[in-house]
């Protein structure tokens, strides 16, 4: 397996790997910070799901 | 860069300081990887990502006894 960098220069294949690592993350924490659920800034309380409840109007 | 014996990589460096990259790569890539299992396991249990069928519903327990309490009285 080390024989990899043999064939790929390992300077490169760190920059490149960190870029990717990067951009990834950083995709990643925005797309969670958009959403309502996964933002940790505005801390939100979690949302449960819809929760649906038939009261009814007269008993007996 | 030639190597023990006499041929060149494509990269330029020898099976010795290939297989010395390699450890610290590898080395490195378990740390990385520990890290992320740690951050996801703590946002998980503060908020997991993976909705059951009836989406995000925690209280799904509390709906139940609050139906059935209604059944009960009506």
């Amino acid at each position: 397996m080390y024989r990899i960098w043999l064939l790929f220069d390992p300077r490169r294949a760190l920059v490149a790997l960190s870029a990717f690592l990067f951009v990834l993350a950083l995709i990643i924490h925005f797309i969670l910070l958009s959403t309502d659920r996964f933002n940790w800034l505005e801390g939100h309380p979690s949302k449960t799901g819809q929760i649906e409840m038939v009261v009814p109007t007269s008993f007996g | 860069m030639a190597d023990i014996e006499g041929r060149s990589s494509l990269s330029g460096l020898t099976e010795a300081e290939a297989q010395e990259f390699h450890s610290l790569f590898v080395g490195s890539f378990i740390i990385f990887t520990i890290i992320a299992i740690v951050a996801h396991f703590l946002v998980w249990t503060w908020r997991p990502w993976i909705p059951g069928p009836k989406g995000y519903a925690l209280l799904d327990g509390a709906t139940s006894l609050a139906h059935h309490a209604f059944s009960v009285l009506s």
